[in-house]
């Protein structure tokens, strides 16, 4: 058949007859067909230059690029002769058809990557050229070429006065790009950008006016950066206004760009703030008008309520962006943040969940920069944030409580009423509770005094000499008593000595909660001095400067223009910290890029995720303290919290699934811990069930470590900590420990970590250092093969479980396995003794072809059948693949009817199977992808 | 061409919306409603303006009905089924499915009032049948001519805007519409549209609404205290809209407060419409589209029916009962019975029409409220005002103005004073001529008209061909540009020609054509005409000693050929010493800079020499110049630098035509 058609093509080529569009087609089946010989396929490439030379017509010429095109992506051998084909002066200087210039232009950059094809003058003539699409495709794709900026300054522009819309929305695209790349110093060229960009935000189409709104951002920010001092503020305030006249656009798409776009001016006026949360007019804007240039009006009206709207929109995006905006803004004005304040108060109310700990985040961030001004009317919703089901919410508003300084002893009632009332709803989140009351008391020593006076009659030992302190709530008023001796207040004294004593019942509880203050010791001691005398000197008391000076969420950069470290004089108006933040703002302004302000608020996931891992990690006290159970029961909770995750957005599943398994892991650990750190004797049946829960381990941990991709270095030498602290558990037992395997394992885990370390340069724990010196002191003595489990068990005391932090979105490979309508009802037929055909509908997930996959079938352990998958053979593409499989199974039982079980896994690299079970299995240890699946089969009746 | 605008309802006044619009030959009635708070003929719109003989087939093209509130529908069957209109009428999904139930609650209450009924259960029925359904964006072809499209305006369930085309004109006809979302309806929705008319509500012309989050807060409030006082909460609304926009509020918090006093609603009408809105889900706004998997909002957990015989029964509760503004029927019986303990609560929607005893309660405190002759109530209860409203507010009308920019504005449906303040400021504000018509008076707006023309091929070619250019008016010498524009423009400015620059050319009787601007001389058939400018003036010489030879021409020629060129090169330097830009050619015997052109002229009579400014033939040598129309500002400023120190400019100028 090749030759067929080989023969054909060379014949009318040798008769000089260009050729016919049914040789084309066939030749592209030849190209396509996986099974042609690359000697045909050179042939064809031979074929196709001399067809050059016959023929300039232009449809010819098209179907030319697209055959060369296909055929250099399939074969890559032969693709440097198709480039050249591509760029020679046949295709490329057909001036009549500049649709054809662009196809190769097109093809040649999804072919190579280099840029010299296309100089400035051949850029703009094809721009210019009246093909559209290759307009469009050449302005989309202007970075690509090597253009000049000016040049490419002067198409974009031009363009966005083109009569299509997208032709105009990829003009203004390039305009955007330009603009953040900064070059351009002429105050003209800014000016004009900024009048063409402020035209088109009238623009009868969505596409171009959000654009638009992005252009006026990014070149109102460049004009007023290169204007003279004393009228920039003027121009900020015009920019400004401009971009709030579009926040009522009906497009939502052009008012969430618009709201992205008011957080980034830099510097705005108060009365233009001020007007921002207000519909009306107010009085000193009436009648204000603006001319940032030349014939551009814009009077102050303009900016009328333009948060007010945004808060209350339709969209959640569109309120979430106006929240986070406002975060920026508010630091410009104490008038405009106490206004500002009583609207993100009503968000509170919101419905989505996003959105309030949008609000709270702003009110968070309000509080590190001195502007949150908290009154009393506010109090009470601000306050039932603490009882929201979602714990993220809950921990944002303690986070802001931190921060708190309440005038009032009636507010810091309040307020520590709440915090009880959160403590006795939701037990687990007791140590961040403990914490916040420690910062509360600290910052508010004598109304704490007020308030232990009151309650002292809780905090006393129950009669009859026994202390009665069960009570979660005694202990959070102990917390709150034992802060006082370290209030910033300076004559805050007046908690009773016993009161300290109390509070040493407690040590574990509290020192844990204070971790991040003071370890264990240190607060015994302190403890112990504030107990013995009631008027303590503080002064050469060694603790307050031992405390860290920094509070674990502040940003240091704040902190260091602070005069206490920890309290942030919420009331006092300082004129010159405002001052500071002012020029702080202004190079905020002035600079290109905000990454501190642009890490999106669409990571919100990833943030909530984090703070999950911190909860794990914050729980690891407890486990080393042996309350197990209640730290299972913590992870149980967050288990649930991540699993309501998932619905909500179809991107973050890998991210969710990866955080599961964190989870389930943790669990694991958390319960074989149990079994092994505590003095008490393992009982005969622990055994078996330890062993039980190591496996299992085992198997989670190659499952994180195998079917999640796309994680980072730092990411994947975590896991392998994990890993390693499941290896020298196992051997820290000897009575199930299997030496040799356990050790290989270790030391292939440490040499894996040795590699990550130097090609990523990142520093490994401290643990993995100490247990990689003491690795080596046991190789040393290998010789005597003796195991050592007081060694590794030291080794496993010295581990600290690391907060683990998600910075990328892993992806999830994943399987899913379907034998449609098989049932117990309706089993597959099977005549036993001849091999059965089990159709399968396999789905797979981020599974390249790179992946080996088996299909584990099994009946019993003992027949257990692995049927090899090639991916190769099957069609789709990374990300999801589906397809059918009619799998074999051999060993059909003498039997009415039985089942079997089926599993996707996946071998992972590097883990050799110390037991070949099968022949013709897998090689390596199988990761499973998929849960088993029960396939029913019957014998057929029909024979 | 104009557009004739006939307001039979809703001009100057709340009630009875109903605009028939004249476009291009089609005349569409926008809403038919009744005023409630008329019994008499005043309750329904004067059809009788439209057509004398009755025969509104032939009068109307179509009807238009924006929502199903009554005083935008309620004349519908009337006017179907009592006065025979039969053309068609469009409204939307829900509208048409809703609507019948408002009609007969409507109607229901008017028998129990023993008012005549005006139309019966049947008229309701018939009525429609002939409703056709539209959805949203979609545009309907009423007739070869009319197009109408509609777009979603909040309000209520089912609102919507329509946009109505013939031929060029377009107008937008709103309706009642909210512009800020509520808690189960989106903003209103619409695209940017060419319109020669918008005939917008103005109900609240002036009010400015603060955030509904505020209002929401004080409406929880005053609940929340009644009930946990042990008081009844009344909450008058009207079936559709309102109650449950409320009910989602308190079904919310209910859950978050864990409340357990007890919602009712009072009659399987609002079950039913509840119904409805659990099938409409579409219509309703994005959060609860986005939750309708997991949990449809209408689905309230704690509402529960309503009993006449609970009126009296002990503990707190909230009820829900229709009519709103309390106007009579069930809200009626239970406000006479709730209304004299000073514990129980009633919450009055945010507009009442005058005349219902919602009004009355509303404009000040009255302590007692005569029902008729006979009856009168002590009102002791607490009264709160709900500002929850489905209406925007003077802003949200100010901003859709500004969005749609249409040439010509209508208010309607608003009151007089406050129409008339909103007027001032659409036209101060926005330039946007508007008007506020009385009921039964007619608005006659011009309308754009277009007129179809072919292109011809380098039009055409022209306008696929991009050809925008930059000016950057800073940097332009002044003396060139002139300083004529009087507009100050920013310093770089782009435009692109290739649309504008086309030439209209209508003959007579044939259709016109646009044309690019090179083939307009070969379709008129005439040919190309230059002005040409020409001047020639005498330069003082110093050093030029010139010999006239009559006989040996052939030789002067040569040396007044070395001649002319020393002096082309010596102007040509000083020319380019002084001209700071320009493109300065020396040609030899010629000189040119850009259609300039000057040359040494020789002949004794040239025409374009001014002779009397001669004073000695032998110190100057003429210099004869040409420059195109274009270039004149050049010319003369080269001229000038040439005569600078010597003769005063004194210059005729030929025309060669």
């Amino acid at each position: 058949m090749e030759q067929l058609v080989m023969n054909s093509i060379e014949q009318s080529l040798d008769n000089n007859q260009p050729l016919s569009f049914q040789t084309l087609a066939s030749i592209r089946s030849l190209v396509i067909n996986p099974s042609t010989s690359d000697s045909t396929l050179s042939s064809v490439l031979n074929a196709l230059t001399r067809s050059l030379q016959l023929s300039r017509d232009s449809v010819f010429l098209h179907h030319v690029v697209k055959l060369l095109t296909d055929l250099s992506s399939r074969c890559p051998h032969l693709s440097p002769v198709a480039i050249d084909l591509l760029r020679s002066n046949s295709l490329f200087t057909s001036s009549d058809s500049p649709r054809l210039v662009g196809e190769s232009l097109s093809a040649l950059v999804s072919l190579t990557s280099s840029q010299n094809d296309v100089d400035d003058a051949r850029f703009v003539s094809l721009c210019l050229s009246p093909s559209v699409s290759v307009r469009l495709w050449l302005l989309r794709n202007a970075e690509k070429f090597a253009v000049r900026d000016s040049v490419l300054l002067a198409v974009f522009l031009g363009f966005t006065r083109d009569p299509y819309p997208y032709v105009r929305k990829a003009a203004l695209d390039g305009l955007v790009k330009l603009c953040e790349k900064g070059d351009f110093d002429d105050h003209d060229v800014a000016q004009g950008c900024y009048f063409r960009a402020v035209e088109l935000l009238c623009d009868a189409e969505d596409c171009v006016r959000s654009p638009a709104v992005r252009a006026v951002c990014g070149w109102g920010k460049m004009i007023v950066v290169s204007t003279e001092e004393r009228n920039k503020q003027d121009l900020a305030d015009a920019v400004f206004i401009q971009l709030c006249c579009m926040v009522r656009d009906m497009s939502m798409e052009v008012r969430l760009e618009a709201f992205d776009a008011l957080g980034k001016i830099g510097l705005v006026s108060e009365d233009i703030l001020l007007q921002t949360v207000s519909k009306k007019v107010l009085g000193m804007n009436k009648e204000k008008i603006y001319k940032p240039i030349e014939g551009l009006e814009i009077s102050a009206s303009g900016a009328a309520g333009a948060f007010v709207h945004g808060l209350e929109d339709e969209f959640s995006e569109v309120r979430m962006s106006a929240c986070y905006s406002l975060r920026t803004l508010t630091v410009f004005s104490l008038r405009f943040a106490g206004e500002a304040l009583n609207l993100l108060m009503d968000m509170l109310n919101d419905d989505s969940t996003v959105v309030r700990l949008q609000a709270l985040g702003t009110m968070h961030h309000m509080a590190i920069s001195n502007n949150l001004k908290v009154e009393e009317i506010h109090m009470h919703r601000f306050l039932g944030t603490l009882f929201d089901s979602s714990s993220a919410i809950r921990f944002v508003t303690r986070k802001i409580l931190k921060l708190a300084k309440l005038p009032k002893l009636g507010l810091f009632k309040l307020c520590i009423d709440g915090l009880l009332g959160n403590l006795e709803t939701y037990p687990e989140d007791e140590v961040d509770v403990f914490s916040v009351l420690f910062h509360i008391g600290r910052n508010h020593g004598k109304f704490t005094v007020c308030m232990i006076e009151e309650v002292s009659s809780e905090l006393e030992p129950a009669f009859g000499g026994k202390l009665g302190f069960d009570s979660t709530r005694v202990a959070a008023f102990l917390v709150l008593a034992i802060s006082v001796p370290l209030s910033h207040e300076k004559d805050a004294r007046g908690v009773p000595p016993r009161i300290f004593s109390y509070a040493v019942t407690w040590l574990g509880r509290i020192s844990h909660a204070l971790s991040d203050l003071m370890s264990q010791e240190t607060l015994l001691a302190y403890l112990s001095e504030c107990s013995r005398s009631s008027i303590i000197s503080l002064a050469d008391f060694k603790i307050k400067d031992a405390l860290p000076t920094v509070e674990g969420d502040m940003p240091s950069h704040l902190c260091s223009d602070v005069g206490s470290p920890v309290r942030i004089p919420l009331w006092q108006q300082d004129g010159e910290t405002s001052d500071h933040h002012h020029t702080k703002l202004w190079s905020l302004g002035k600079s290109a890029t905000h990454a501190e302000y642009e890490l999106g608020e669409h990571d919100e996931l990833r943030k909530s995720l984090n703070l999950i891992f911190r909860k794990v990690k914050d729980l690891w006290p407890l486990v080393q303290l042996g309350c197990t159970n209640e730290a299972l029961k913590a992870i149980r909770a967050c288990k649930e919290e991540v699993a309501s995750y998932t619905a909500e957005s179809p991107g973050s599943a890998g991210a969710v699934a990866f955080t599961l398994q964190y989870l389930r892991i943790t669990k694991l650990l958390v319960a074989v811990w149990e079994h092994l750190m505590l003095t008490k004797k393992l009982n005969p049946y622990g055994v078996g069930k330890l062993e039980l829960l190591l496996a299992k381990l085992d198997r989670r941990l190659r499952e994180i470590n195998n079917r999640f991709i796309g994680l980072s270095k730092g990411e994947e030498l975590q896991i392998m900590d994990l890993i390693v602290v499941a290896c020298l558990l196992r051997l820290s037992k000897v009575e199930i420990c299997c030496y040799e395997t356990a050790m290989k394992k270790l030391s292939s885990t440490i040499s894996h970590v040795e590699f990550l370390h130097k090609e990523g340069s990142i520093e490994p724990s401290h643990f993995m250092v100490e247990v990689k010196k003491s690795l080596h002191e046991v190789g040393s003595s290998i010789g005597g093969n003796t195991c050592k489990p007081l060694l590794f068990k030291k080794l496993v005391d010295s581990f600290s479980f690391e907060q683990f932090v998600l910075c990328a979105s892993p992806r999830y490979l994943n399987a899913e396995l379907e034998v449609p309508g098989n049932d117990s009802e309706s089993p597959l037929p099977f005549i036993s003794g001849i091999p059965a055909s089990i159709p399968l509908v396999i789905t797979l997930h981020n599974i390249s072809s790179d992946n080996k996959l088996w299909l584990r079938i099994s009946m019993s352990e003992e027949s257990t059948q692995f049927v090899f998958l090639d991916l190769n053979l099957i069609r789709g593409n990374n990300e999801v693949r589906k397809f059918t499989f009619v799998a074999p199974f051999y060993l059909t039982p003498k039997a009415v009817s039985f089942t079997l079980r089926v599993s996707i896994g996946m071998e992972c690299m590097g883990e050799t199977l110390h037991l070949v079970k099968t022949f013709g299995g897998p090689k390596c240890e199988l990761t499973y992808l998929s849960p088993e699946k029960e396939i029913f089969l019957c014998k057929s009746t029909k024979c | 061409m104009a557009i004739d605008c006939l307001v039979l309802g809703a001009g100057q006044e709340v009630g009875k919306s109903c605009v028939v619009v004249s476009i291009n030959g089609k005349r569409i009635m926008f809403d038919c409603g009744m005023h409630m708070g008329y019994t008499d003929s005043r309750r329904y719109p004067d059809f009788s303006l439209i057509s004398k003989t009755g025969d509104f087939d032939n009068a109307l093209t179509c009807v238009i009905i924006t929502h199903f509130h009554l005083d935008h529908i309620g004349a519908l069957p009337y006017f179907t089924e009592v006065c025979g209109y039969r053309g068609p009428i469009y409204m939307t999904y829900p509208t048409k499915a809703l609507a019948p139930l408002m009609l007969e609650d409507y109607r229901k209450n008017m028998d129990r009032r023993g008012e005549d009924g005006q139309f019966t259960s049947d008229h309701i029925t018939e009525c429609m049948k002939k409703v056709i359904p539209v959805d949203l964006k979609q545009t309907v072809q009423v007739d070869k001519d009319l197009q109408i499209r509609a777009y979603y305006a909040g309000h209520v369930l089912g609102a919507a805007m329509f946009y109505a085309k013939v031929g060029d004109a377009a107008m937008v006809y709103t309706g009642d519409y909210n512009m800020t979302p509520d808690r189960h309806l989106g903003a209103a929705q619409i695209d940017r549209l060419q319109l020669d008319l918008l005939i917008t509500e103005s109900t609240y012309a002036t009010t400015i609404r603060d955030s509904r989050y505020g209002r929401e807060r004080e409406f929880l409030k005053a609940v929340h205290n009644c009930v946990a006082a042990g008081g009844k909460v009344l909450i008058p609304t009207f079936a559709l809209g309102r109650a449950q926009e409320l009910c989602i509020l308190l079904e919310d918090y209910w859950e978050r407060m864990n409340l357990k006093v007890p919602i009712y609603f009072s009659s399987g009408l609002t079950i039913q419409a509840n119904m409805y809105y659990k099938m409409l889900i579409n219509w309703t706004s994005q959060k609860i589209k986005e939750t309708y998997a997991t949990h449809n909002a209408f689905d309230f957990k704690n509402v529960q029916n309503f009993d006449r015989s609970l009126i009296n029964a002990p503990g707190p509760c909230v009820l829900f009962a229709t009519p709103g503004m309390i106007s009579g029927g069930f809200s009626l019986e239970v406000f006479m019975q709730w209304a004299p303990s000073e514990i129980n609560l009633i919450t009055l929607p945010g507009y009442c029409v005058a005349g219902t005893i919602g009004h009355k309660l509303m404009s000040g405190k009255p302590t007692k409220i005569d029902l008729d002759k006979d009856t009168q109530v002590d009102v002791r209860c607490q009264i709160h005002q709900l500002s929850f409203s489905p209406h925007t507010d003077a802003k949200g009308i100010m901003d859709l103005v500004k969005f749609l920019s249409p040439k010509h504005a209508i208010l309607v449906h608003g009151e007089k004073p406050k129409m008339a303040t909103l007027k001032e400021r659409i036209q101060s504000e926005l330039g946007i001529q508007c008007y506020c018509p009385a009921n039964n008076d007619t608005v006659t707006i011009p309308t754009t008209h277009y007129v179809k023309a072919d292109a011809l091929d380098a039009f055409i070619k022209s306008c696929l061909n991009p050809n925008f250019k930059f000016s950057k008016s800073s940097s332009v010498d002044k003396s060139y540009s002139g300083s004529n524009d009087s507009k100050a423009i920013p310093g770089l400015q782009v435009s692109d020609e290739r649309v504008a620059e086309g030439i209209l050319v209508v003959e007579k009787g044939k259709k016109a054509k646009v044309i690019h601007q090179d083939e307009l001389l070969h379709m008129l058939g005439e040919n190309k005409h230059e002005v040409q400018f020409a001047y020639c003036f005498p330069m003082r010489t110093e050093r030029l000693e010139k010999t006239r030879s009559e006989d040996l021409p052939s030789a002067d020629d040569l040396l007044c050929g070395l001649d002319k060129c020393t002096l082309i090169s010596l102007l040509s330097t000083k020319l380019s010493n002084e001209l700071s830009d320009g493109n300065i050619q020396d040609l030899g015997e010629q000189l040119q800079v850009e259609s300039f052109c000057l040359s040494i002229c020789l002949k004794d009579n040239c025409p374009h020499r001014i002779s009397d400014s001669v004073q000695n033939d032998s110190e100057v040598v003429f210099c004869c110049c040409s420059w195109s129309v274009a270039d004149e500002m050049l010319a003369w400023k080269i001229i000038s630098i040439m005569n600078n120190y010597t003769l005063p400019l004194e210059g005729r100028l030929q025309v060669h035509i």
